[in-house]
């Protein structure tokens, strides 16, 4: 009896699954270009909040400064590109490289800070950040900016029109994603979990909560690397306005909204986010103002975000009978 | 029997106050060894300094023939001193297995790279892991709880959960801090049947606390009280002392 | 560097002085009252001068009472904070995070609703004694600014008073220290909670219509204030209005001559890197005194 119920439970699974490989696939070629559009611009901060959901839900850490190593992403593949005439995976490796560096060398001091502190003094990062990619024009074009970085061509095919990013970057978000869940299942994910939840239990099994945190913060402001490297890639011109401290509020934004503790729910965010401000569009400048009256929102009503809602369902469908064949309920967390 | 821990001459300071005037006993290994005293003896602080939490002021703790009083505490842990806490510390948001998987942390060794590419061997230590922790819940007769959030259980069990997972690290020394405090009558019972238990397992136990009956467990009790060792021996002997009396009636 | 440029740098740094400690006076008094960390304060000062920006260019009020107007305006955001942000997530068991999202959100949202109203423009709002300023020796600081931090000195006095001897003022910080206890003598904690957020948000308004004529009144004005704000706290122990305007006017004073010797670009990043140090290295301020544990 409780077999049959795992294997309906899976059935379920499986058809919800490629219901929406299905939805995937097709969406570019019904939707107009601007929906195309918008759900690119989806992809790629949903791989940069990927990075803040996973410092906020699994460990514990707001951090306000991914705005910061997405603009070294994306700098660093318009300096790479236009000036230095590196092939693209090369300055995206130099983002990369410079993204880590400057975490690892920041994150050792200000990690080990708490709560409050910790969030303003990624803050303070964000404006740091900011003001830098301002004054250094020499290097970013301050708000000149830099243009013509050139589409992706991965083996001559360029990836120069939405539709085609659109087929490119949603298997790498993919991928990014089933990596964090491999994450999960090993002892580094639970030690993060851990961490998280009573740091003095964590130290005293062995956990170095110091170096686990900086790790972490690291791995974060790669991925925002990554996903400004590619979005410079998309845009072709990137300027200041782009890496600003509402950048960084937007990606803590997905972050809570998408419901940090599960990571498929950063999709679900970055979506949300995105397609607000363009619904909104014809209205001005009013997104802002929802973002914070959603952000304040989800806090106060929605503490687990719309990833929250999505793994009670999920958790409905993994239940697993326990030693008696009674099927136990797990909560969501 | 050679002794496992030995505090020497320890002393500590907290804003003028002196909490701990030059405390000196041992632990031998394989015994169950009880520490206690009235509160605001300085029980907490003592527990703290062995543990690693807190550095004292001046005195020395010599562990395994090592003066560990600078080591930090992942580094104890890895020498096998393991501490629980007085309120519960389980990790409130993992299921109790994840919590003890949590314990089996050490004898792991992947890193966050290898983790993140899902290589077999991690698959396989998590595996590993998991199992061990099954075999842990198993053993403290967790099995009816083990897909349950360990936050939403009542105090006695998040308890249990704790001393699993604290067990599931493979302590040579298991210091426990006021374990029986919220505890009913029955689960007090219950948990001296653990230690009983642990103890024969060959794991050596240094219990903390202010609680008499618990004291029972012990083979050897050292009574503290404003700082100082004040009684040592066994149950009968220790609540004969005079000095002992006058100490839990005068308080 | 020259007498009359380090002359200027300390008039300069002494004005922005005790406006980072004005905002820090705010954020002292509520993690006194509240015990939680306000990231809206500088929003509250933005709000304060969008107010009376508004009452006197477009409503043609004169300048004191605007400047009122302005304040009181910030008193009633820190009610209506108390109520609508705090107070929910407190109903839902809010953790230290959620206080900080919830306040951070709502600073984004005062930021927001101004750019909605006025746009991304800068304003100038008329400060006392109009352009004119006092000359000392080869510098010069305007009148405003004086009259900046006369008031500020004498609030920060008020404020001193206020909590030590007066009874509301006791009471107020009889019910953050212990809850229970206050109850049990009667004092409502909840009034005293919700006037500890009223304050605040006096003290922010108060800020921001002392510091508009000074620099432009700017919808990202409110975060960079709040972040100085803290620094200039946490120098004075987080909990003491007192030192959070010393810590303030340390902080103004350093920032100013660092930028004399730099690019004044920098400015931001220099007081946004030295509040960093601060945290990471004197999180209980500088007498070390027992505030919050920073770490």
């Amino acid at each position: 009896m409780a077999s049959l119920t795992g294997m309906r439970n899976r059935l379920v699974v499986a058809v919800f699954v490629a219901l929406l490989a299905t939805v995937w696939s097709v969406v570019p070629l019904l939707a107009g270009r601007s929906t195309v559009d918008m759900l690119v611009f989806a992809a790629l901060y949903a791989i940069a909040g990927l990075g803040v959901a996973f410092l906020l839900g699994q460990c514990g850490i707001v951090s306000l400064a991914q705005n910061v190593f997405f603009g070294i992403g994306a700098y660093s593949t318009a300096y790479g590109a236009t000036v230095l005439g590196w092939p693209a995976p090369a300055s995206m490796i130099m983002g990369i490289v410079i993204s880590g560096a400057i975490a690892a060398a920041v994150g050792v001091p200000v990690l080990r800070l708490s709560g409050y502190f910790l969030a303003l003094a990624t803050l303070a990062l964000a404006v740091i950040g900011h003001v830098l990619f301002l004054e250094w024009d020499w290097l970013t074009g301050g708000t000149l900016g830099i243009g013509g970085i050139p589409p992706l061509s991965p083996l001559g095919y360029r990836i120069n029109t939405p539709v085609r990013f659109y087929y490119f970057v949603s298997p790498i978000l993919l991928v990014l994603i089933l990596i964090h869940y491999n994450l999960l299942r090993s002892r580094t994910g639970i030690a993060m979990r851990a961490m998280r939840d009573a740091p003095s239990a964590a130290a005293v099994l062995g956990v170095n909560i110091a170096r686990l945190k900086v790790k972490v913060f690291v791995s974060s402001a790669i991925l925002g690397s990554f996903a400004g490297s590619l979005f410079a890639h998309y845009v072709s011109f990137v300027s200041v306005d782009s890496f600003g401290v509402d950048r960084a509020i937007n990606f803590l934004l997905i972050a809570v909204l998408g419901g940090a503790r599960t990571i498929a729910g950063t999709v679900l965010g970055a979506l949300f986010v995105t397609a607000l401000p363009n619904f909104l569009s014809r209205i001005g400048d009013v997104h802002a103002l929802l973002f914070a009256i959603l952000l304040i929102g989800a806090v106060i009503f929605l503490p687990q975000g719309f990833g929250g809602a999505v793994a009670q369902v999920w958790r409905h469908f993994g239940r697993r009978p326990d030693h008696a064949g009674r099927v136990t309920k797990g909560s969501p967390p | 029997m050679t002794s496992l821990l030995q505090v020497r001459d320890v002393a500590h300071r907290f804003r003028g106050l002196r909490v701990l005037k030059g405390v000196s006993f041992a632990v031998e290994e394989g015994s169950l060894t009880g520490l206690i005293g009235p509160n605001g003896a300085g029980k907490s602080t003592l527990f703290n300094i062995i543990s690693g939490f807190l550095q004292p002021v001046s005195g020395e703790i010599v562990y395994l023939g090592n003066s560990i009083t600078r080591l930090s505490i992942q580094d104890r842990s890895y020498a096998g001193l393991i501490r629980t806490f007085q309120t519960p510390q389980v990790f409130r948001h993992l299921t109790v297995r994840e919590n003890l998987i949590a314990g089996c942390y050490k004898q792991g060794r992947s890193g966050i790279v290898a983790s993140l590419l899902g290589l077999p061997a991690v698959r396989r230590e998590f595996a590993g892991a998991a199992h061990l922790a099954d075999e842990t819940c198993a053993e403290f007769g967790l099995n009816a709880v083990r897909d349950q959030i360990a936050g939403r259980l009542p105090a006695g069990q998040q308890r249990l959960v704790e001393l699993a997972r604290a067990a599931a690290s493979k302590p040579k020394l298991l210091c426990l801090d006021e374990p029986s405090s919220g505890l009913s009558s029955d689960e007090v019972t219950q948990l001296m049947a653990e230690l009983r238990r642990l103890n024969k397992r060959g794991i050596t136990i240094l219990l903390v606390s202010h609680d008499m009956e618990l004291m029972a467990v012990s083979s050897v009790i050292h009574v503290l009280c404003f700082g100082e060792i004040i009684a040592s021996g066994g149950m009968a002997e220790v609540q004969a002392n005079p000095r002992v009396r006058e100490a839990y009636l005068g308080m | 560097m020259t007498m009359t440029l380090f002359l200027q740098s300390i008039l300069a740094g002494l004005t922005n002085g005790f406006v980072y400690g004005l905002i820090g006076l705010g954020i002292a008094v509520v993690f006194r009252g509240a015990r939680i960390i306000n990231a809206m304060q500088g929003d509250f000062a933005l709000l304060g001068s969008v107010v009376a920006y508004v009452v006197s260019t477009r409503l043609g009020v004169p300048m004191l009472p605007a400047f009122l107007t302005g304040v009181l305006a910030g008193g009633v955001l820190g009610l209506l904070v108390e109520r609508l942000l705090i107070r929910p997530t407190e109903k839902r068991a809010g953790t230290e995070d959620s206080y900080l999202l919830v306040t951070l959100g709502g600073a984004f949202a005062v930021s927001a609703a101004v750019l909605l109203y006025f746009g991304r423009d800068s304003y100038v709002l008329n400060g006392i004694g109009g352009d004119a300023s006092v000359d000392v020796l080869d510098a010069a600081i305007r009148v405003h600014a004086v009259w900046l931090i006369v008031i500020s000195s004498v609030v920060v006095l008020a404020l001193k008073l206020f909590y030590g001897h007066t009874r509301v003022g006791q009471a107020m910080l009889a019910a953050s220290i212990d809850v229970d206890g206050s109850l049990t003598i009667g004092i409502n904690v909840p009034l005293m909670r919700t006037l500890t957020f009223v304050t605040g948000g006096l003290m922010g308004g108060l800020a921001g219509v002392l510091v508009a004529p000074l620099i432009n009144i700017h919808y990202e004005m409110g975060l960079l204030l709040t972040l100085k704000g803290f620094a200039a706290a946490i120098l004075g122990g987080l909990i003491s209005p007192v030192g959070a305007m010393f810590g303030g006017v340390l902080l103004g004073l350093v920032e100013s001559l660092a930028v004399a010797s730099v690019s004044s670009g920098y400015k931001d990043v220099i007081t946004m890197v030295i509040l960093i140090l601060i945290m990471i290295l004197m999180p209980q301020g500088l007498l070390g005194r027992r505030g919050r544990q920073g770490g």
